[in-house]
């Protein structure tokens, strides 16, 4: 890939290079979120994050109402690896210092 | 590359036409999970990796997030639509 | 491009024949959407006009009309040249 900094977003991925350093959001599959500072990431979109905060949602239905409980868990974890083919969304923190 | 588009009729439209066409205009995008992205469509690839602006998150027809910028992976992806309407749909 | 297999050309040809007119698409999954086809690539993504979406939930058939779409190829499971569900009846 072009090693050149260039500001411009000519091509989806621009928009993952340009949040290179920065704290983003990543919406994975089976109801995963992930917010944290990207350090690496390819063609594939396999990520390496840092300080993460993991949230996963989960809906149980209670056996005798049949209400439906969403819980979600969080945690924290201080550096990992994200295969790409789990990820659905990347956002990147608003750029727009206005 | 361009597979069996080649031949000039006037009225068909390749993918390739369509996505050239839609370029910074208000779209929705539908995932294969049935969730909704409505925002203005900045850029796109072969993989069909979409870069989105002013982009809102439906679940079941209900608003859910909202995101300035967002970068969808294209193996998730089930269409992309254009509107007639600005992103505005009460439907 | 003289190509003996017939059988590796035919498929596509029969999608070109299609273009300009209705057609059903049936996805894996429970989803269907007709529309007039306007063109395709290698890959069957499709371009599609005046497209009805039909999706079947576990509270009923929910149907979305569109305008134009860029259909993704890699999920299509079935194509009816000619019309839909709805035209029959």
């Amino acid at each position: 890939m072009s090693g050149e900094e260039d500001a411009t977003v000519r091509e989806p991925l621009d928009l993952i290079r340009l949040s290179l350093d920065e704290r983003i959001y990543v919406k994975l599959r089976s109801d995963r979120e992930l917010r944290g500072k990207l350090h690496a990431f390819d063609q594939h979109l396999n990520m390496i994050l840092g300080d993460v905060e993991e949230v996963v949602t989960t809906v149980e239905i209670d056996d005798e109402t049949y209400e439906e409980i969403v819980r979600t868990t969080k945690r924290t974890i201080q550096f990992l690896f994200v295969r790409g083919d789990g990820v659905i969304l990347v956002s990147p923190p608003l750029r727009t210092a206005a | 590359m361009s597979g069996v588009g080649e031949k000039a009729s006037g009225s068909t439209k390749t993918p390739a036409d369509f996505l050239k066409s839609i370029r910074g205009k208000p779209v929705v995008v539908k995932l294969n999970s049935g969730v909704d992205y409505r925002g203005n469509l900045a850029c796109l690839d072969g993989y069909m990796n979409i870069a989105m602006e002013q982009t809102e998150e439906y679940v079941n027809g209900q608003l859910k997030n909202k995101y300035g910028d967002a970068f969808i992976r294209g193996n998730n992806v089930l269409y992309i639509s254009t509107v007639k309407m600005p992103v505005a749909d009460g439907a | 491009m003289a190509n003996n297999n017939p059988s590796q050309l035919l498929p596509q040809e029969l999608i070109d024949r299609c273009v300009g007119s209705k057609i059903w698409v049936i996805m894996k999954g429970d989803k269907e959407l007709v529309g007039i086809l306007k063109g395709f690539d290698v890959y069957i993504n499709m371009v599609l006009e005046d497209v009805t979406e039909y999706e079947i939930t576990a509270e009923g058939r929910r149907v979305t009309k569109l305008d134009q779409i860029l259909l993704n190829g890699n999920n299509i499971a079935i194509l009816v040249p000619g019309g839909g569900p709805e035209d029959g009846e």
